[in-house]
């Protein structure tokens, strides 16, 4: 590669799409694999609890009456768990491990203001650093939190999946939404303000909380109560003057509203749905005036009846905000995930499931489901735990499945109450407390554990083996982000692979920045990684004596046996002078072991052509055009490696990553053989 | 009062918080949508510039778009063509600047591009043929007079630091040493008086004596100083007293040159509509000043300037009008509507001017006679811009 043409790293570079695919096997590998140990280990405990297959075989044991779920936390956690496993899905394409902080992170904070830049761009350059596992670790949190969700119905295992979602939420939201660009210019209901994920930690919040705040329709109204607010407030900012959104076209340029449409049906999208938003962007263009009349009155309308709490005007609030989702969803924000890289489907139905999950918890009341509890009761009988004499330990301990449990049942299931007729529930707080009387170090012998696992449902193991797979998500990604140096993988993807050897480097006999001559034999019993360098390159040059810089530091104390050696290349402007500019511009005058020779006209071409690097003088105002190469020599003088030395875009991560590349290079050559 | 009637109160309470912050952002949107664009200063002439030496007449031009390569043409009186003459082996998106070194000699700085943080120089002795390296260890200004020469091989420079350097023995790095600084120059009682803000240009005057000048915030004061002999490192004010009409305006130096025996400043007195330039001629260093007649842009910007021989000036304006004055005594005169893509125009010996257009990587050289009203293309160059090599 000649310098300074424009090389860069695509974001569909086939050897990190190859090395994100290995991960995602490797650890989709572990995942299963995990997965059937713990079907393996419950199906097996289950079999060594009598109790539990007497429960299997006959239906006599003793019931435990649950409070079934709420239609509308069911509503959340159903809904928002196949969002979550649809967002993971499409984090699985493979431009996500370059692409998603250039085309998604960075552009989302573009109008924001200076200190959520900062925060968006420290958080993109933590993912370039390391895309292969981020890009991994978004996968497996997301699809673990989604199954994490569909398969804990109740109790403290399905609470904590709603915090979970919570938490990766807001990290989506603040760092790859960049707030939901609240902060920015141009905040609009319409583009998906305030952006999906807030709409996912909302719902995780309310999962989260225990299932008695879910027993009256309070919780409801307040949800409905805030997304009114929500509307109006996003009514005023639709009507706000000078924003654009009256215009359909603005001194022959598209209005705001009008642009956003244009833009998203020229995204690469099945044809008929690009002509559909097309002709809706004609239409605003056209009619500018009107429909954002209808939007901010429709708003504001809906805000008030989802405000208001009458079952009538509620009812209304809820088929317009079902309407008007999808009609957004559709027309607008065309369906969230077509062209560039989606990584959701946008806001709009996030935001239909909050509010049809508010409105069933204001309508429906919780029916009481019967569950046979034999194992745990019987265990209990048989095999005491210390000091868990007051409840069943097994099960209502380990198994937080059954969290929220009481007997005998506390009312007759099946009935569903209208609206602010809901009976008293049942308290748990008797057996909350009685609960931390437990004793867990009694709890945690094999005994327990086995009858534990024995007794948990299906749904608990599966929530454990949700719970596992974030966990090999996570871990990978906050262990890497802990490195301060990139992965070795990108610079892979631009250099390509290193080519090794084992001959003798061709000796030179050059001048170093002092002026001290400087032969390669003299830096016998030292590896030497050697480059070729052009003191007034404007591009490349910089760079990789940054990559060099940063490889003598990564090498500590090995350094001292590694020289860090360029020559110029460079026919004209090659005095020491030069040398020495170069390496103050650089501080590279600063690096013990750094080297940059130079030489007369034929010293220098005789060592170009000995090590075959092209040095051509450009016309026109172009720099010298000279080979990326470095070179890696060991103490004996051999030539043991060539690694294409193009530095690619010159970002933070590839210099580093170059630097680790050339570290790990010179680390190999002394190790002993 | 009673738990549900706080319970009422606090929910009034959010509703109110919530309904300000969604207005609050409402209005902090708008007002983000409606900042007012920067404030209407005079910007400098770009580094299109040209120059007449005994060697011939030089011209810089950007060429490529964006990043620009910049070139370097000769026109030649001899050979009565223009040629192109870049010197080789730097990069030169940052653009060219130029110093008359006397006879058929020139040197060139190259302003730092990209990551190159210094000023390489190129110097040639035959009229742009062959080119030898030179080194400033720091990036020039970007003002087209940023560098200036003297036949015996003195250099002065004016930083992109507000430093001025000067280098009493030729262009290698260890002649270089600090001259001044805008600080303290502005410090000095010269440069209090005009309260300098910026230096804008470099000059030997025809006795040698260095020359620096820039803008001056307090108005009527034209900011040009003239090193003193008798104590290194003083500086006398030596700038023209302006006209009554431009004595409340503040005082921007566009161009300093010294060609022929006589030093040219080009100055610009105001800002933003009401701004106008004038040029003013000494040969004794500042003592003595003959002014030409203000020339109002009427809300234009200098685009480009150049300087002729015996003292004649063109600027190229952003309207798109080219206007020329000869010496002291003449007025400005407004050409013909310029050729499409004239980026810089060049005074010839005979009255006659060129306008180099460039499109894409052809440079076009429109002639029009002493006399003429019409320009004619009188050649075109091929420029091998290497595309890409750059980036």
């Amino acid at each position: 590669m000649m310098s300074g043409m424009g090389s860069s790293l695509q974001v569909g570079n086939p050897t990190v799409a190859a090395a994100f695919r290995a991960a995602l096997i490797h650890q989709g590998i572990i995942i299963a694999v995990i997965f059937a140990l713990l079907l393996v280990a419950w199906i097996s405990f289950r079999e060594w609890l009598p109790a539990a297959r007497a429960a299997d075989s006959a239906s006599g044991g003793s019931a435990w009456s649950l409070p079934a779920e709420p239609a509308g936390r069911r509503m959340l956690r159903i809904g928002f768990g196949v969002l979550w496993i649809f967002d993971g899905i499409l984090q699985l394409q493979s431009a996500m491990p370059l692409g998603l902080p250039s085309r998604v992170m960075v552009p989302a904070s573009a109008s924001s203001p200076g200190w959520v830049k900062h925060l968006v761009d420290w958080a993109a350059s933590a993912w370039t650093y390391h895309p292969v596992t981020a890009a991994a670790a978004a996968v497996w949190i997301q699809i673990g939190i989604g199954i994490w969700l569909l398969v804990a119905a109740r109790g403290t295992w399905s609470r904590l999946g709603g915090l979970a979602s919570m938490g990766w939420g807001l990290i989506v939201w603040i760092f790859g939404e960049a707030f939901g660009g609240i902060f920015g210019q141009g905040l609009s209901w319409l583009f998906g303000a305030p952006g999906a994920v807030l709409f996912y930690c909302v719902a995780g919040g309310l999962i989260a909380l225990p299932l008695r705040a879910w027993a009256t329709p309070r919780l409801g109204r307040r949800v409905l109560a805030v997304v009114g607010l929500f509307f109006f407030g996003m009514a005023v900012l639709q009507a706000w003057p000078g924003r654009g959104f009256w215009q359909g076209t603005l001194h022959g340029h598209p209005g705001t509203l009008t642009s956003m449409i244009q833009g998203m049906s020229q995204t690469s999208q099945p044809h008929f749905l690009a002509a559909l938003v097309a002709s809706f962007g004609s239409l605003v263009a056209a009619h500018g005036f009107a429909i954002n009349l209808f939007v901010v009155i429709t708003l504001a309308v809906t805000g008030a009846a989802l405000s208001s709490g009458g079952p009538r005007p509620l009812r209304l609030a809820l088929v317009a905000v079902t309407l008007l989702c999808l009609a957004d969803w559709v027309l607008i924000e065309d369906f969230g995930f077509f062209g560039g890289l989606g990584t959701d489907p946008n806001s709009m139905i996030p935001l239909a499931l909050v509010v049809a999950g508010g409105y069933l918890a204001l309508t429906r009341v919780p029916a009481a489901v019967t569950v046979p509890v034999t194992a745990p009761a019987t265990a209990s009988a048989a095999e005491p735990v210390p000091g868990a004499a007051t409840e069943p330990a097994a099960m209502s301990g380990t198994d937080p499945a059954n969290e929220g449990a009481t007997a005998p049942p506390a009312r007759p299931a099946g009935r569903a109450e209208p609206a602010g007729e809901v009976g008293p529930v049942p308290d748990a707080r008797p057996a909350r407390r009685k609960r931390r009387l437990i004793n867990w170090p009694g709890r945690c012998t094999p005994a327990a554990l086995r009858r534990s696992v024995g007794a948990a449902s299906l749904g608990s193991v599966a929530a454990v083996g949700a719970l596992v797979m974030t966990a090999i998500g996570a871990i990978p990604m906050a262990s890497a982000s802990a490195n301060p140096n990139a992965d070795p993988i990108i610079a892979e993807a631009i250099a390509g692979s290193s080519a090794a050897f084992d001959y003798p480097a061709p000796d030179f006999q050059l001048t170093d920045q002092q002026g001290a001559p400087v032969t390669l034999a003299s830096l016998r019993g030292k590896a030497v990684l050697l480059t070729f360098l052009d003191p007034v390159c404007t591009t490349d040059c910089p760079l990789i004596a940054q990559e060099f810089r940063g490889a003598g530091e990564l090498l500590g104390a090995n350094s001292k046996r590694v020289e860090l050696v360029a020559v110029v290349a460079n026919p004209i402007y090659r005095s020491i002078a030069f040398t020495q500019a170069f390496d103050r511009q650089e501080r590279m005058d600063k690096v013990p072991n750094w080297l940059y020779l130079t030489g007369t006209p034929p010293q220098l071409t005789k060592v170009w052509r000995a090590y075959n690097i092209a040095v051509q003088t450009e016309p026109a105002g172009a720099m010298v055009a000279h080979s990326d190469i470095a070179f890696v020599i060991d103490g004996a003088g051999h030539m043991r490696q060539e690694l294409n030395a193009d530095p690619g875009p010159g970002t933070a991560s590839s210099t580093s990553s170059f630097a680790a590349v050339l570290a790990n290079a010179a680390e190999h050559v002394l190790r002993p053989s | 009062m009673t738990g549900q009637g706080r319970a009422v109160k606090r929910q009034r309470l959010a509703v109110l918080l919530l309904t300000t912050v969604i207005l609050a952002t409402g209005c902090g949107t708008a007002q983000a949508d409606h900042q007012a664009g920067p404030a209407a200063t005079l910007a400098p002439p770009s580094l299109a510039a040209s120059l007449v030496t005994s060697a011939g007449t030089w011209a810089v031009v950007p060429m490529g778009g964006n990043p620009a390569f910049w070139q370097l043409v000769r026109y030649s009186t001899a050979g009565g063509r223009w040629s192109l003459v870049t010197p080789p082996g730097v990069a030169d998106n940052g653009g060219l600047v130029l110093a008359d070194l006397g006879g058929q000699s020139l040197v060139a700085g190259f302003r730092p591009s990209q990551d190159l943080a210094f000023s390489p120089l190129a110097i040639t002795g035959d009229g742009g043929k062959v080119w030898s390296p030179g080194i400033l260890d720091a990036g020039l200004a970007d003002v087209p007079d940023a560098l200036a020469a003297q036949a015996d091989g003195r250099l002065l420079a004016v930083l992109r630091n507000g430093v001025a350097e000067q280098s009493a023995t030729g262009v290698g790095a260890s002649g270089w040493s600090r001259l001044t600084d805008r600080g303290a120059l502005a410090a000095s009682p010269a440069g209090q008086k005009c309260d300098l803000r910026a230096l804008t240009a470099a000059a030997f005057s025809p006795s040698g004596t260095p020359l620096l000048a820039g803008s001056c915030s307090r108005p009527g004061m034209a900011g040009i100083f003239a090193a003193t002999a008798t104590a290194a490192g003083t500086w006398r004010a030596v700038g023209p007293a302006l006209p009554q009409s431009l004595a409340g305006r503040a005082v921007t130096t566009l161009r300093l040159d010294t060609s022929g025996g006589q030093t040219l400043a080009l100055l610009a007195a105001g800002t933003g509509p009401s701004t106008s330039v004038i040029a003013g001629w000494t040969s004794d260093g500042g003592g003595h000043w003959a002014l030409g007649p203000p020339l109002a842009l009427g809300g234009a910007q200098v685009r480009s300037s150049g300087l002729g021989a015996k003292g004649a000036v063109w600027l190229l304006l952003s309207n798109g009008r080219a206007e020329t004055i000869s010496a002291p005594g003449g007025s400005w005169r407004a050409l013909p509507t310029l050729p499409p893509g004239t980026v810089a125009l060049a005074l010839g010996d005979a009255g006659q001017f060129d306008a180099l257009a460039t499109h894409g990587s052809t440079l076009t050289a429109w002639r029009l006679e002493a006399r003429g009203v019409t320009w004619n293309i009188a050649q075109t160059i091929s420029v091998p811009i290497q595309y890409g090599s750059s980036s």
